[in-house]
C-alpha cells in the first residue's frame, strides 16, 4: 500500500513537470499532452532567467512556467468553455474504498464546505439481502447528457467541451430544479449565509475553483479544474490514501492516481467498469470498478446509516 | 323588459360597502399577509435556512403552493371557455367569480415562485440568460401569458358592467367612479362595440383552453422531466389537469356559497347552481380519481426498487395519514355528499367544496415532497436533520399569508366590481322572458 | 522503489515521534518537519520544493501558511535562492536563479537548505538536500525502443552511473504511464536503460505525437531528474466534443431546432392572438370617443 506521502510527492513532480517541459523543449508546442494549457498559453515574450545543470543560465518564457509564477485568472467565459481537446474522466476502484473519507475532507476543505453538507458522499450499500456490502464514494457524475444542466433554466450550470459540469454561483438564481432533477444527490444548496474566512469570501466567485459558495445557491463536485489547469489532479484523488480515485483525460486513454497510472480503456475492460444509473441514459463521465477482491472487511462504523441498497 | 326589474337587478348586484364582518375579514386577511411578509423579511435577511427544507427536501409547501395556485386557477377556463363555448348558460353568473380566482390565483403562483427562489434579486437572470429548454422558463412563459388571456377575460365581459356602474356615481363614491371611468368610460353600448366585444371573448375563450391545458402541464413537467420515483409519470399532465379542474371547481363552490350569503345573492346564485356545479364535481373528482388510480395502482402492482420506497411511504409509511386524508377529503367524501341531491343544497355543497380544496391542498404537498425524500441513492453524509421535512414557522406564515392575499384580491375586486356580471344577467333575463313570452 | 520509499518514510516517521516525545517535554508546541526536494527537468529547469508537515493528533498533516526561505550552500543571506509559503498541501515551490551559479558551481555536491519561520504553532525548522549534479539522457529507436542513461558530474566529467533506478513512461495528465508492463529498470554498467514501448495505439494528438519521459524519482542523491523527448508513436483520434451541438443540455441559444421551432411558433401564435385584442381595446376605445 502506498503512503498519502509519497503519492502526493509523485502527482506534485508529475504535475510541474507537465508545466515545466514545454519550457525545456522547442519544437513541443503542437503536442497537446506536453502542457494541459497548451491551448490557452502564448508565449508571453517576458523571459525568466535560471540556473542549468551545467552551471548557465538559462532563459524560459514565464508563460510556460507554470504553475510557479501566477496563473493567469480564467475569464468566466473561458471557464465556461472549458479546456479545449480534453475529455475528463474519473474512475473510482469500490475495491479500494474502505471509508477513510479523506476524498471528503480534502475537498471539504478545499470548497470551504461546511455545516455538515458534502459534495463527495460515501455510501455504505448493499444491493440485496445476500449480496456483499460495500462502500460508494460518489463525486458529481459529469454527465453527458446531464438532466441538471437540461433543467437550468439561466444557464448557471453548465457543460463544458472538456466534459465538466460547473456551476456559476454569481448567475445561479436558487430554484434547485437542477437538484430535483440530479438522480444521484449529488447537489447541495447554501441555505445560509457561508462562514468564510474574510480573504476567501471577498475574492471573486471563480466557476472553476467554485469558492467562495455564495448564500441561496447550488454547489457541488467541479472535478476541480483549477487543480487541473495546473496540471495537478482533483484534492479527492491526491487526498485519497488508498488510490480509490483515479483522474484522467479520456483522450489521453490514462487515469491516475498520483501514484499508479493505468491505461483507461484497459483498466475498464479488465475489471468489468460500469457507470451508475446506466439505465437513465445520463451518460456519467465517473466510472466504477467492482467491489471484489478486497483485502480488508467492510465495517460501518455508523451505527445510524443503515446499509442500504442502491 | 320594464325598467323596474332591471332597476332591481343593477341594485342588487352592485357592489357594496363592507360591512362589520367584512372589515373584520380583511383585517383579518390584511394581518396573516402582515404575518407572512415579516416571516418573508426573515427569510430574505436569513436565507432559505430558515425553512425546513435542506438538500433532500429542497422543495417544500413553497412549491405545493405553487402548484395548488396554478391548479385552482385553471377554473377560470373551466367555468368561463369551456362552458361558454358548449352554449351552457346557467354558469353566466359564475364566470365572473371564477375569473378573479384564476387571476388572483395566478398571481400569487408568481409570487410564491419567487419566494421559493434563492436568490430573488437574480430573477431578471430569467429574462437576461433564459434557456429554452427549461421547463421552468416554459411555465415562466405560459404563466405571464395566462394571467394576461385570463385578464382579458376578465376584462371584456365587464366592460358593459363598467358602464352601469359610472351611472351610480353617488353610490359608488368619487373614487370608484374614476376607477371606472378609467377603465370603462369609453364603453358605449353601441352595436358594433357589442360586436367586437363579443367577437373578442369568443376568441379568448378559445385560447384560454389550450394556455390552461399548458400551464398546468408545463407545471407537471417540472416534476415529470426528471427521473424521481412518483415524478417520472407519463400521466403527470392529465393527472394533474384533472385534479386542478376537481379543486378550481371545488374553489368556485366555496366562493359562490360565500358570495351568495355576504351579498344576499340568492336570487342570482340559486339553488340549482349548486346542484349543477355539485354534479360537475362529482364528475370531476371521479376523473381525478381516475388518474390516481392510475397513477399508484399501475406503478404498486410492479414494486419496482426505486418506487416501492415511496409507494410504501404513501400508502402504509409516514406519509400514510396524510395521503389517505388527502384521498378521502378531495375525492371519497364529495364525491358520497354530492352523488345525493340533497348533497347538492347549497350547505353541504359548501362543506364539499371546503374539502375538495383542503384535501386538494395537501394533496399538492404529497405530490411534492415525499419524492424528494426516497432519491434513488440512499440519504447520507448529511445532518440527520436533513432527512425529514416539516415546514418552519415562516413557512406556514408565508404559504397561509399567499392563501390570504390571494382571498383579499378577490374580496376587494367584489368591493369594487360586481362579482356577478350585471349586463349579462339582464339580457339572459330578458331573452328568457322573451322565450316565455 | 517503492518499497524504499516506504521503508524511508516510516523510518523518518518513527525518527519524528522519537523528536516529537523530546520535544514535547519541553514546549507545546507541535513540531514542524521540512524537507526540500530537488527537481530537474529536461536537464534544463532546476527548482526545489519544501515540503512543511507535522503530526496532529496521531496523523501527518501537510501545514499551509509556513514562510520558508531557500539556501544554497550555507544559511547567508547572500545565498538566498528565494522565499515563499506553501500552499494547502504544505508545499512550496522556487526556480533556481542564476545568483545560484557561483555556489552551485563551487560544489560537486550544492546543498540546499530550507528554513521555516517560526509561528504560534510552530518554532523554527530546517530541511536540506545536497544533490549530486546529474542528468538523463534519453533516446529512442525506431523500431519503439527507449534507451535512457543516466550520467553525474564527477570532477568535470558526466560518468554514468550504475544501479540506479529510472522510470520509462509516457507523459499524462496528472500522471505518467509505464510504456511497459515493467514500471522501472536499473542502471547498468554504462548508466544505461532500455525499454520497449508496448502502448499499441494509444491516443497521441493530430501528428500521432506522444512524449516519452525517463525519469529518476526521489533519489537519495540525485533527487528527481526527467528528461523527455516527443515520438510519433501515438495513435491519432479524432474528437468533436457536443458542446456546440443543439441538445437539451446545450448553453442558451443552442435549444434543438425542433423545440425552438415549436416554442417559438405556440408563442408567437397566442402573443399574436392577445395583440390583436390589445388593438380591439384601442379601436373600442376610439370608437366609445
Amino acid at each position: 500500500m502506498k503512503t498519502n506521502d509519497t503519492s502526493r510527492r509523485d502527482f506534485i513532480a508529475a504535475g510541474l513537470l507537465a508545466g515545466l517541459t514545454v519550457a525545456g523543449c522547442k519544437s513541443s508546442k503542437s503536442n497537446p499532452f506536453d502542457s494541459l494549457a497548451d491551448n490557452q498559453v502564448k508565449p508571453s515574450g517576458e523571459m525568466v532567467k535560471l540556473l542549468g545543470v551545467n552551471g548557465e543560465v538559462i532563459e524560459v518564457d514565464k508563460a510556460f512556467l507554470k504553475p510557479v509564477p501566477d496563473l493567469p485568472p480564467i475569464s468566466n467565459e473561458m471557464a465556461r468553455r472549458g479546456i479545449a481537446g480534453k475529455k475528463f474522466v474519473m474512475v473510482i476502484d469500490l475495491s479500494r474504498c474502505k471509508s477513510v473519507k479523506a476524498c471528503q475532507t480534502a475537498c471539504n476543505h478545499a470548497h470551504q464546505i461546511h455545516g455538515g453538507q458534502n459534495w463527495i458522499k460515501i455510501y455504505p450499500l448493499q444491493e440485496a439481502e445476500h449480496t456483499a456490502p460495500y462502500w460508494q464514494p460518489t463525486t458529481c457524475m459529469h454527465c453527458d447528457e446531464p438532466p441538471c444542466v437540461k433543467v437550468c433554466p439561466v444557464d448557471a450550470t453548465f457543460k463544458r467541451q472538456d466534459g465538466i459540469v460547473l456551476i456559476d454561483s454569481d448567475r445561479c438564481i436558487g430554484c434547485r430544479f437542477c437538484m430535483a432533477a440530479c438522480p444521484y444527490s449529488t447537489r447541495v444548496f447554501n441555505w445560509e449565509e457561508l462562514e468564510l474566512p474574510k480573504e476567501v469570501a471577498e475574492k471573486p466567485y471563480s466557476c472553476e475553483t467554485s469558492v467562495p459558495q455564495k448564500k441561496g445557491t447550488v454547489g457541488k463536485c467541479d472535478f476541480c479544474p483549477d487543480m487541473v489547469r495546473k496540471g495537478g489532479l482533483p484534492h479527492c484523488v491526491s487526498a485519497c490514501p488508498n488510490g480509490v480515485f483515479m483522474f484522467g483525460d479520456m483522450l489521453e486513454d490514462t487515469v491516475t492516481n498520483g501514484a499508479e497510472t493505468f491505461r483507461f480503456s484497459d483498466l475498464v475492460k479488465d475489471k468489468a467498469g460500469y457507470r451508475l444509473m446506466e439505465d437513465l441514459g445520463t451518460k456519467p463521465s465517473v466510472y466504477y470498478l467492482p467491489p471484489v477482491n478486497r483485502n480488508f472487511p467492510f465495517e460501518n462504523k455508523e451505527p445510524q446509516t443503515e446499509t442500504k441498497k442502491s | 323588459m320594464e325598467s323596474i326589474a332591471k332597476q332591481k337587478i343593477i341594485e342588487d348586484l352592485l357592489p357594496q360597502k363592507f360591512g362589520k364582518a367584512g372589515k373584520i375579514w380583511v383585517g383579518a386577511l390584511l394581518f396573516i399577509c402582515a404575518i407572512g411578509f415579516f416571516a418573508y423579511y426573515r427569510q430574505l435577511s436569513k436565507g432559505l435556512v430558515v425553512t425546513g427544507m435542506r438538500d433532500y427536501a429542497s422543495w417544500g409547501i413553497y412549491i405545493s403552493n405553487f402548484v395548488f395556485f396554478v391548479a385552482i386557477s385553471l377554473v377560470g377556463s373551466l367555468i368561463t371557455a369551456v362552458l361558454r363555448l358548449s352554449d351552457v348558460h346557467w354558469s353566466t353568473p359564475l364566470t365572473r367569480i371564477a375569473e378573479i380566482i384564476a387571476v388572483s390565483a395566478i398571481t400569487f403562483a408568481s409570487i410564491i415562485i419567487i419566494v421559493d427562489m434563492g436568490r430573488p434579486d437574480r430573477f431578471y437572470n430569467l429574462f437576461l440568460h433564459g434557456r429554452l429548454q427549461s421547463p421552468i422558463v416554459w411555465d415562466v412563459i405560459v404563466i405571464t401569458t395566462y394571467f394576461f388571456v385570463s385578464l382579458l377575460l376578465l376584462y371584456f365581459p365587464m366592460l358593459p358592467d363598467l358602464a352601469i356602474l359610472m351611472k351610480f356615481k353617488e353610490k359608488t363614491g368619487a373614487g370608484l367612479n374614476k376607477i371606472y371611468s378609467f377603465l370603462g368610460a369609453f364603453w358605449k353600448n353601441t352595436p358594433v362595440q357589442i360586436h367586437i366585444s363579443e367577437k373578442a371573448i369568443n376568441l379568448l375563450s378559445v385560447t384560454i383552453i389550450p394556455v390552461a391545458f399548458a400551464i398546468h402541464t408545463v407545471t407537471s413537467w417540472l416534476f415529470a422531466t426528471t427521473y424521481r420515483p412518483g415524478w417520472d409519470s407519463t400521466n403527470f399532465g392529465a393527472y394533474f389537469i384533472s385534479g386542478a379542474f376537481l379543486v378550481g371547481a371545488g374553489g368556485v363552490v366555496v366562493a359562490m356559497f360565500v358570495f351568495r350569503k355576504a351579498y344576499h345573492l340568492e336570487k342570482y346564485i340559486t339553488d340549482s347552481h349548486f346542484d349543477k356545479m355539485g354534479k360537475v364535481l362529482v364528475l370531476l373528482a371521479l376523473l381525478y380519481l381516475y388518474f390516481n388510480v392510475n397513477e399508484f395502482l399501475v406503478p404498486a402492482f410492479k414494486m419496482k426498487k426505486p418506487e416501492e420506497e415511496h409507494l410504501l411511504g404513501l400508502f402504509t409509511g409516514e406519509f400514510a395519514t396524510v395521503f389517505w386524508f388527502a384521498i378521502t377529503t378531495a375525492m371519497i367524501i364529495p364525491i358520497l355528499i354530492l352523488l345525493f341531491k340533497k348533497g347538492r343544497k347549497p350547505l353541504p355543497a359548501f362543506v364539499a367544496g371546503c374539502l375538495v380544496v383542503i384535501g386538494s391542498w395537501f394533496k399538492r404537498y404529497l405530490i411534492v415532497t415525499p419524492t424528494l425524500l426516497h432519491p434513488f441513492l440512499p440519504m447520507q453524509d448529511v445532518p440527520a436533520s436533513y432527512r425529514h421535512y416539516f415546514p418552519s414557522w415562516e413557512e406556514w406564515a408565508i404559504a397561509i399569508g399567499s392563501l390570504a392575499g390571494a382571498l383579499l384580491i378577490i374580496t376587494l375586486f367584489a368591493r369594487i366590481f360586481p362579482i356577478i356580471p350585471i349586463q349579462e344577467t339582464i339580457t339572459e333575463t330578458e331573452q328568457h322572458e322573451n322565450e316565455n313570452a | 522503489m517503492k518499497m524504499k520509499m516506504h521503508s524511508r518514510l516510516l523510518f523518518s516517521a518513527l525518527l519524528l515521534q522519537l523528536i516529537g516525545i523530546a520535544a514535547f517535554a519541553q514546549t507545546a508546541k507541535n513540531d514542524l518537519s521540512l524537507s526540500v526536494s530537488y527537481f530537474n527537468s529536461n536537464n534544463q529547469v532546476q527548482y526545489l520544493v519544501a515540503h512543511a508537515k507535522s503530526k496532529i493528533d496521531g496523523k501527518f498533516q501537510m501545514i499551509p501558511n509556513i514562510n520558508v526561505s531557500f539556501y544554497i550552500g550555507s544559511e547567508s543571506p547572500s545565498n538566498l535562492l528565494g522565499k515563499g509559503v506553501t500552499n494547502n498541501k504544505g508545499e512550496c515551490l522556487v526556480l533556481i536563479p542564476p545568483a545560484a551559479k557561483s555556489e552551485w558551481n563551487k560544489s560537486a555536491k550544492p546543498g540546499f537548505i530550507v528554513v521555516s519561520q517560526a509561528t504560534k504553532q510552530f518554532d523554527e525548522s530546517k530541511g536540506n538536500f545536497d544533490v549530486t549534479k546529474a542528468k538523463i539522457q534519453i533516446d529512442t529507436a525506431a523500431d519503439k525502443k527507449i534507451t535512457a542513461v543516466l550520467l553525474e558530474l564527477k570532477d568535470t566529467a558526466w560518468t554514468p552511473v550504475k544501479d540506479v533506478d529510472v522510470r520509462i513512461a509516457v507523459k499524462r495528465l496528472g500522471g505518467d504511464l509505464d510504456v511497459a508492463e515493467t514500471p522501472t529498470y536499473a542502471t547498468d554498467s554504462l548508466g544505461m536503460v532500455s525499454a520497449e514501448y508496448k502502448r499499441d495505439s494509444l491516443p497521441g494528438d493530430a501528428k500521432g505525437n506522444i512524449t516519452i519521459v525517463a525519469k529518476v524519482e526521489d533519489n537519495d542523491l540525485y533527487g528527481n531528474l526527467s528528461s523527455e523527448k516527443i515520438v510519433s508513436w501515438g495513435k491519432y483520434y479524432p474528437y468533436k466534443s457536443e458542446f456546440d451541438k443543439r441538445t437539451l443540455f446545450a448553453r442558451r441559444g443552442k435549444s434543438p431546432i425542433w423545440l425552438e421551432l415549436i416554442a417559438y411558433s405556440i408563442v408567437a401564435a397566442v402573443w399574436a392572438v392577445l395583440f390583436y385584442l390589445f388593438g380591439q381595446i384601442r379601436k373600442l376605445k376610439r370608437l366609445g370617443i
